[in-house]
């Protein structure tokens, strides 16, 4: 750059508004800030669709607000699974080889993962505040249960920009990963119980490593094999989050506490801004912005359930793809059921020398030809319908790209997400109804107070088929029931405009949900039958 | 969804090249709004930020500043060289000013080009004056030197002074968004001396007529750099203001501390020319002892301590009491007279009994001169040896510090090997030896250390010995211990509190880099913000009417720091107008208060209401809100709080109150009223913060609770205002 052009000409020489002088009052230093004023233009559209109400704002009541400010909340929450989780370590490994006796797979197997999925659909991230895997990461990292510390243990790394990019493909990729080593041990079947524990100590060292190499939760945002899941189901929930109380206040805060780290809190361990945040999908409910929040901006709130899914104006690529790969993977599981994929499975097999089921070839090409096909047929959907007039900027990194196949692909994926979340849950199902009561037999035998293979509790069956088979149906046309109106209201907002013709669009995309769903549907028979 | 995105043409190679990652871009706009190229932007669809690389200048200050690490930069920082004057080489003993300043108007341009007049400066943090720095730069760009100055008096009455002995890799230029990225900062140091040097100082402004702080009569008690900056603010005020000095010539360190070639004779007496010219009632060689303050007081309305820390410190050697060992203050006095008179000089040579040089006959130091031996490494040794060294004596300086945690600037440091002083680092004085009781030689012991905020440590054994034939102890300096009853809690330390630090600096990015290059990897950040505390410390009084400055509240610090604390005492005293007469009523009344549901705060509005009628600037703050600043500009403190415990036994006002109230400094003789407010019962919830007040030394006039129903609470709180009214104020 020449010496002569002063690139302070661009600066606080050419504000065409008044510069923001607020701070001057409160700063120590009566300096001369000049800050240019924050971008407001657009925000209204912006964010109106999925503000939740303000009256819906769990904070107002004095005795959730107290509960919430306190430190030793999350400590509280995460403490059970804490100990529930290093006994299934601990039983997994020293206890019997009998799964359905042992306790740490049972609990995981029959129990925990269904409860983990109402949680899910009814809150949200609800899991992420008393995850166990984390919530120990995270004690180390800042070196205590709940105070609130300044000194972090561990290199507090950034998560390189070249692999955080790519958002929650990176966790699907673990869930992928660990799907097929638990498919591949048969960990869930359930196999041998120390599995279980291996797996466990898998994750949790996982955690604690990337706890102490990087900051905040990178860990839980990029690597968490169940964030992906957890996320995009969750959406459906019906908290909302920590949000901004007051958009303008958070606009003209100098400090952002709220993501710095205040007197009273840390920094949002998750890089969420309640300022800006637009659906519950990074939001780990923490409260940590709760308490750093000076000017007492922030609530706790309530929305309708499927909000987050319907309303954010942001769509991401990144969640997208995740979720048509999560479908790939829950219809996956369903096919591996039929005849015909233990028949493919075997000649792989024999083919490549890999020594059983599942074969990766296999597993994974079937994940990628769903999640292709469910693209594909948005492709179709935008090509049979988009407007050919409108313009899309190609260029950017992966999560910036806009194409007119993203402008039907982002929304039509968001819209199945109820669909693919009732298919997890309905595969579930089985497991929980048939097993659960092992969990209270289990904990007999651990604890020696009896309780065998014969036990009456071991044997009882909450239901059994076809029962199941009608709750599993069930499921999965409530699923479809709430994916359809999610998509008509989500294409009503973001297809019709990019379309030609509004109607057709909507039947559309609605067709593809309907597809997804009635497929599920009937693998569930047919699995039953094949069984 | 829009249809616009980052566009990622790339930029050519001599760009930077910004990044946002957009997965976790909050658009919280914290890089938006401080980037001084105005090189981002938001995407109000996304609601991310959105750069232009193109318009990008590399500063990096987007990446100090993002919350959440989403924004990279990549590239070389766009920005021109930095100017540096050309020394026309002086002879190593010449006793004029040897640091150039920019000669033309054409390198000042050059270099205030450089300055991105950053919407949230960096600099500013880092002066210990805040001078408003992008914006004199500015005026300097427009040519307008009157407008800098105007801009500069502000925040300074010595930019003459402080832009030639300040150390700037440690403040401002440290500090500087280029210095931060890693490169080279704006010579801010020089800039300020360009205007200072082309544009005479201007005098301490008129008063304006009946101000009412026309009535004050204020003591000010010592003439060096925090005395000049209480007596310049008094004086422009339009008090009257006497300022008692012991030496019998004004400006302290600046007057006989600073040699002639740092701060030429014209520039250090520029200060007390004009303040005595604008009426200043200056009375130099009384010694003020702290038995006098009581005396001052009956005759002033107010007393600014700023005496200084002027007791040098000895190391406790065996010989230190030999002849030829002396101290600092007493060489540079010396020193600074000899160099400038001949017949100084023969005194000289009579007091210290050394064979120094006829000045002007040497050019090449003589091997066979006696030999100085500077205990000390720091500024003033520097000065002491350089001293020395124009005086015709060789010179060596010892310091137990490493190298790389010396306190002199490190220009000085190049400046005085380059005139041939010698500078041993890591090691500290043993022994002085000697023989007819004047000293000879001294014996070194060598030290280790290897990190900053650790004491070297001495190597048992490894000794050295050096040739002494004066020793000169530049070691520092400590406060009068007899002022210490005066000034309870002085020294202050000046350290960042610790815990989460003011969020305002972080955002400002001073402290994402802890050590820039520039400032030889001193913690710029962390410097500053502890210097906000002596800052602090002079705006409240230390008894009823007595505030300090200056070295006497933190021990020996600079000149700018000290002038700055002056001032800021000196503005609390013209903001409190105590006067020796009567007790003023409180016209500046200050309700803080915590509260959780609600009650505490409607509490504090209806006392609020209660005592606006009396005319008295009544606010009510959240205590969160409170600072330091906002009670130095208070009379009378009204403290609220409510009781914590849902359980009868375990009753305690609320957790944060208590934290803020550990946190007080002084509050000498501030009046205060303390409420409550209580569910069940307040217990001794009151006397809990009463007997933390009062270790403050606060005057208590009145404490009630109020509770439990909300009635209750109207009614206490607003007979609680009528009773303070009827305490505090006089008719
Ligand atoms: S939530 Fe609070 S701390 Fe965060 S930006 Fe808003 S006002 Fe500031
Ligand atoms: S800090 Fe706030 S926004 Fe961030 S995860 Fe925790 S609760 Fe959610
Ligand atoms: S490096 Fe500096 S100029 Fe470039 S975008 Fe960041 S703040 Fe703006
Ligand atoms: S400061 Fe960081 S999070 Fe905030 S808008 Fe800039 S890049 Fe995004
Ligand atoms: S001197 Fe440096 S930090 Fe200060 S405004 Fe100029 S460029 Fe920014």
């Amino acid at each position: 750059m020449p010496a002569s052009i002063s690139p302070a000409q661009a600066g606080r020489d050419q504000t065409d508004t008044p510069p923001v002088a607020t701070l001057q009052a409160h700063d120590p230093v009566p300096i001369t800030l000049q800050l240019r004023p924050p971008h407001r233009s657009g925000i209204e559209e912006r964010f109106a669709p999925s503000d939740p109400q303000r009256t819906w704002d769990l904070t107002r009541n004095p005795r959730i607000a107290r509960l919430l400010k306190d430190r030793r909340l999350q400590f509280m929450l995460i403490l059970p699974n804490q100990i529930i989780f290093w006994t299934v370590i601990l039983v997994g490994l020293v206890g019997t080889a009998i799964p359905g006796l042992n306790f740490g797979t049972a609990i995981t197997w029959y129990v925990w993962f269904c409860l983990v999925f109402v949680l899910m659909v009814v809150v949200g991230r609800a899991w992420c505040v008393m995850c166990p895997f984390g919530g120990f990461g995270e004690w180390i990292q800042r070196r205590t249960f709940w105070r609130r510390t300044q000194k972090a243990l561990g290199l507090g790394l950034k998560f390189p920009e070249p692999l955080a990019r790519f958002g929650f493909l990176l966790p699907v990729g673990t869930f992928l990963l660990l799907t097929w080593i638990e498919e591949f041990f048969n960990i869930a079947g359930p196999g041998t119980p120390s599995d279980t524990s291996w797996m466990v100590v898998g994750i949790v060292s996982s955690a604690l490593l990337f706890f102490l190499v990087f900051e905040r939760r990178t860990f839980c945002r990029y690597l968490c094999p169940l964030t992906s899941l957890i996320g995009s189901v969750g959406s459906m929930g019906s908290v909302a989050g920590f949000r901004t109380k007051d958009r303008d206040v958070c606009l003209s805060c100098q400090t952002k506490d709220c993501m710095r780290g205040g007197e009273e809190g840390f920094g949002c361990p998750w890089y969420t801004w309640p300022g800006s945040a637009d659906s519950n999908l990074y939001c780990g409910l923490c409260t940590e912005c709760y308490k750093s929040c000076p000017s007492d901006n922030i609530g706790l709130y309530l929305q309708k359930p499927l909000t987050s899914v319907v309303q954010p104006t942001r769509r991401r690529a990144d969640v997208a793809w995740a979720i048509a790969l999560l479908w790939g993977l829950v219809l996956y599981q369903q096919l591996n059921a039929l005849g015909w994929y233990a028949t493919m499975d075997n000649w792989l097999n024999t083919h490549m020398a890999f020594p059983h089921y599942p074969n990766p070839v296999a597993y994974l090409g079937m994940i990628f030809a769903i999640a292709g096909i469910t693209a594909g047929l948005a492709w179709l959907v935008s090509r049979a319908f988009g407007r050919k007039n409108l313009t899309f900027v190609s260029s950017g990194r992966f999560l910036d790209k806009q194409s007119q196949f993203r402008a039907f692909f982002l929304p039509i994926a968001y819209g199945m997400i109820p669909v693919v979340g009732a298919d997890y849950f309905a595969r579930q199902l089985p497991k929980f109804f048939q097993h659960a009561p092992r969990v209270a037999t289990a904990v007999q035998h651990m604890v020696g107070a009896g309780g065998t293979t014969a036990s009456t509790l071991y044997k009882v069956r909450l239901l059994s088929d076809p029962r199941i088979i009608g709750v599993q149906v069930g499921v999965i046309a409530a699923g479809t029931l709430a994916a359809l109106w999610s998509t008509w209201k989500i294409s009503k907002r973001e297809l019709v405009p990019v379309s030609r013709g509004s109607v057709a669009v909507r039947a559309a995309a609605m067709t593809i949900v309907l597809a997804a769903g009635v497929l599920a549907a009937v693998l569930y028979v047919m699995m039953n039958a094949a069984d | 969804m829009t249809m616009t995105t980052t566009d990622l043409v790339p930029a050519p190679a001599d760009q930077p090249q910004v990044t946002v990652l957009t997965d976790r871009c909050a658009g919280c706009q914290e890089c938006v709004i401080r980037c001084p190229a105005g090189a981002l932007s938001m995407d109000s669809a996304r609601w991310v930020a959105v750069a232009d690389s193109d318009l990008c200048v590399g500063c990096r200050q987007c990446v100090r500043t993002c919350p959440f690490s989403a924004i990279t930069v990549e590239g070389p920082m766009a920005v021109a060289e930095r100017t540096e004057p050309v020394a026309t080489e002086p002879p190593a003993r010449s006793t004029s000013e040897i640091r150039p300043g920019f000669a033309s108007w054409d390198e000042a341009l050059t270099e205030a080009n450089r300055c991105l007049s950053c919407p949230d400066p960096t600099c500013v943090r880092g002066c210990p004056a805040h001078n408003d720095i992008p914006s004199f730069i500015k005026a300097i760009r427009e040519g307008d030197l009157g407008k800098a100055h105007e801009v500069l008096r502000n925040t300074t009455v010595m930019p003459d002074v402080c832009s030639r002995v300040c150390d700037q890799s440690a403040q401002c230029e440290g500090s500087c968004t280029w210095s931060l990225a890693g490169g080279m900062p704006v010579s801010i140091g020089k800039l300020e001396r360009f205007v200072a040097d082309n544009a005479p100082v201007p005098p301490p402004a008129a008063a304006v007529p009946d101000d009412p702080a026309g009535e004050l009569s204020v003591a000010v008690v010592g003439s060096g750099p925090a005395g000049i900056g209480a007596a310049w603010r008094l004086i422009e005020a339009g008090a009257s203001v006497t300022v008692y000095e012991r030496d019998e010539t004004p400006g302290g360190l600046i007057d006989w501390g600073i040699p002639d070639f740092t701060l030429p004779k014209s520039v250090a007496h520029r200060p007390w020319d004009q303040l005595t010219a604008a009426g200043v009632d200056l009375r130099c060689g009384v010694d003020v002892t702290p038995g006098d303050v009581d005396h001052l007081l009956s005759t002033h309305d107010a007393v600014i301590l700023a005496n200084g820390a002027p007791v040098p410190i000895r190391p406790p050697v065996p010989g230190a009491d030999l002849d030829g060992v002396t101290d600092a203050t007493s060489f540079l006095k010396d020193g600074k007279a000899a160099l400038r008179d001949a017949g100084a000089l023969d005194l000289f040579r009579a007091a210290y009994g050394l064979s120094v040089a006829d000045l002007g006959a040497i050019e090449q130091l003589d091997p066979a001169a006696p030999q100085v031996l500077v205990l000390g490494a720091g500024n003033t040794a520097m000065d002491v040896a350089r001293t020395a060294r124009r005086l015709g004596l060789r010179a060596v300086c010892v310091d137990w510090v490493a190298e790389q945690f010396a306190i002199a600037r490190p220009d000085e440091l190049a400046e005085a090997r380059h005139e041939g002083i010698e500078v041993r680092f890591l090691r500290t004085l043993a022994r002085l030896d000697g023989s007819d009781g004047r000293v000879q030689r001294a014996t070194l012991t060598l030290t280790r250390q290897d990190r900053g905020d650790k004491r070297p440590e001495p190597l048992s054994g490894q000794t050295e010995t050096v040739q002494a034939d004066l020793v000169v102890m530049a070691m520092g300096y400590r406060n009068d211990a007899a002022f210490a009853p005066v000034l309870p809690g002085t020294p202050r330390r000046r350290e960042a509190p610790s815990g989460t630090p003011d969020r305002r600096w972080l955002a400002s990015g001073i402290l994402a880099n802890p050590g820039p290059e520039f400032a030889h990897h001193k913690p710029v950040g962390k410097l500053a913000m502890g210097r906000e505390v002596g800052l602090r410390a002079a705006m409240l009084p230390y008894q009823d009417r007595v505030w300090a400055a200056g070295d006497s509240v933190v021990g020996p610090s600079t000149v700018v720091e000290a002038m700055t604390q002056g001032k800021l005492a000196a503005a609390a005293v013209i903001g409190a107008r105590p006067s020796r007469a009567r007790r003023a009523n409180p016209t500046r009344v200050l309700i803080a208060y915590e509260s959780r549901s609600g009650r505490t705060a409607e509490a504090a509005q209806i006392i609020a209401r209660g005592l606006r009628p009396t005319g008295a600037v009544v606010r009510a703050v959240p205590l969160g809100q409170v600072d330091i600043s906002d009670l130095s500009e208070t009379d009378l403190l009204v403290l609220g709080t409510w009781v914590e415990g849902m359980v009868v036994t375990k009753v305690a006002p609320a957790k944060a109150t208590q934290k803020w109230l550990a946190s007080l400094p002084r509050l000498a003789g501030l009046r205060t009223a303390v409420f409550c407010t209580y569910g069940v019962s307040p217990k001794g919830a009151l006397d809990t913060v009463r007997s933390q007040l009062a270790e403050r030394g606060v005057e208590i006039l009145t404490q009630d609770a109020f509770g439990p129903r909300k009635w209750d609470i109207e009614v206490g709180a607003a007979k609680f205002g009528a009773r303070l009214i009827e305490l505090a104020w006089t008719r």
